[in-house]
């Protein structure tokens, strides 16, 4: 059971933690994916939104994204940098090989106004990758520390908000109807929760794979960050104001998670 | 021999190292659109992960301080390109390079100096801790100057500007960490308060210098995947780098 020492007037107390179970995971990371519904809220209220609105809501998941996989470079590898660093590279090159299976490399996430089947799938492709390295991320930050898991739950949850409004946006865009756009991005994103879980449970049964998981989920989520999310957001909105918001963001995640042990 | 001449020493030796990142350019033989492109990134990469080296420090010494050192640093980077770019088109020259490309060079090299004012301070404050501590300081920042003394190269090689004054132009960006380091040995108290906004500011004007030039540039001129792949790996080898350190 973990514990940590809290200050309450001049006085010292451990206080108990509550254990993290693989359940628990799984409802932490729900909470997380259902966010998500939150981002048909502002085309349900006035419309779809414009493309720069669009690339700004991508440039703040880039940067809530990015911050979690510092984060969790900073906090989960406990000195076993090798592992980290050989995660990272595997990390990478699965999003790489995912991308060229299934032809999303150079896909451009936001939509021309026509509507295309294709295109609308392999947004939801996109998406479904996303949230599979994200679910990783979760659970290995739940296996690190109950507190580092609550803010990556957190960051992610509100990372899940812009980037499930941009991805509902892109398949309305397409010519699908807004509820069945939010279904699909929230169901995009069951695998987050899956991965999150299975990730837990099986850093719980080999603790030594905790510091390949942490480098492989901040390896994907930096690599998805510099391939997909910015380079949308770059084609459709300023670089400074775009800067701007994931910098705005990294801010968030900094405050969020407090200082290093 | 003087302690206050032993702690320029050592911080000049750390400047002198940031030379050495001009080394594997050495074989580096031409520089079309698509090696601009991976060095911009490998630069962009390297310049995030020491960012976040320098954020995690920052944090050590207070959170809220580097957050908004952090933001005066978005402000100074704004400020130099509105400077920059109410030049007339081709005035801002340096080295062989003209226009945008001169003015992508001179970002990043004052972007580099300003963070070595933060450097500075950390090995001048750390002879604070005995000669043990101040040596693994020193010898951790010169290492650390290496990758960024790559990424300094990596901007201007492409311009023409040849591998010496790459190194020179290095090693210069460094020169503010004896300079600083001297001063934050004798007032150790002051400059203990100040570190975390100058390690914020130093990590907010690179981060955001990566993200408004060298990152766009490099995705405008090269595949997204080989960006992305050196990147990543780059600021996730950086930032693991410093952890070992």
């Amino acid at each position: 059971m973990a514990i940590f020492l809290a200050r309450s007037g001049r006085q010292a107390h451990i206080v108990p933690m509550p254990a993290v179970t693989t359940p628990s995971v799984l409802l932490w990371a729900l909470l997380a994916a259902c966010a998500t519904a939150l981002g048909a809220v502002p085309e349900w209220l006035r419309g779809r939104p414009s493309p720069a609105i669009m690339a700004w809501a991508r440039a703040l998941a880039a940067g809530l994204m990015l911050g979690v996989a510092h984060m969790l470079l900073a906090y989960g590898l406990d000195g076993h940098l090798v592992q980290g660093a050989v995660g990272a590279l595997l990390g990478i090159g699965s999003v790489r090989l995912i991308h060229a299976l299934t032809g999303t490399g150079e896909l451009d996430l936001e939509s021309d106004g026509t509507a295309n089947t294709t295109g609308g799938n392999r947004v939801i492709l996109a998406e479904v990758m996303h949230a599979a390295h994200e679910g990783v991320a979760i659970g290995a930050a739940l296996l690190v520390s109950l507190p580092l898991g609550i803010s990556m739950v957190v960051a992610l949850g509100i990372h899940n908000v812009p980037e499930g409004m941009a991805t509902i946006a892109a398949l309305t865009g397409r010519g699908v109807r807004l509820r069945r756009a939010t279904v699909l991005a929230l169901a995009a994103r069951l695998d987050q929760v899956l991965l999150a879980s299975v990730t837990f449970a099986a850093g719980g049964a080999v603790p030594a794979l905790l510091p390949w998981m942490v480098g492989f989920s901040s390896g994907a989520l930096a690599y998805l960050v510099l391939v997909d999310l910015l380079p949308a957001a770059y084609r459709n909105a300023g670089r400074t104001s775009i800067a701007v918001v994931t910098m705005v963001a990294l801010a968030m995640v900094v405050l969020l998670t407090g200082t290093p042990s | 021999m003087n302690q206050v001449l032993l702690v320029f020493l050592y911080a000049l030796l750390t400047a002198v190292a940031t030379g050495l990142g001009a080394l594997p350019f050495l074989f580096v033989r031409t520089v079309s659109g698509t090696v601009v492109a991976h060095t911009n990134a490998l630069a962009a990469g390297l310049m995030l992960g020491a960012s976040f080296g320098l954020v995690g420090e920052g944090t050590r010494h207070g959170q809220v301080q580097t957050v908004a050192g952090g933001l005066l640093g978005v402000l100074f980077i704004l400020a130099a390109q509105r400077f920059l770019s109410r030049r007339e088109e081709g005035a801002v020259v340096i080295e062989a390079g003209r226009g945008k490309g001169a003015q992508r060079m001179l970002l990043v090299l004052v972007v580099m100096t300003v963070h070595s004012f933060a450097e500075g301070v950390a090995v001048g404050v750390s002879f604070g801790g005995g000669i043990t501590l101040a040596t693994l300081i020193t010898v951790a920042i010169a290492v650390h100057n290496v990758p960024e003394g790559v990424a300094i190269t990596a901007v201007l090689r492409p311009q023409g500007v040849s591998i010496a004054r790459c190194a020179a132009w290095s090693v210069f960006s460094s020169l503010p960490q004896p300079l600083m380091a001297v001063p934050a040995f004798l007032f150790v108290d002051a400059f203990r308060t100040a570190l975390p906004w100058g390690l914020g500011f130093a990590a907010g004007a690179m981060i955001f210098m990566v993200l408004v030039e060298l990152l766009p540039q490099a995705l405008d001129e090269g595949r997204r995947a080989a960006v992305g792949s050196l990147a990543a790996a780059a600021a996730v080898g950086m930032a693991l780098f410093q952890q070992a350190l």
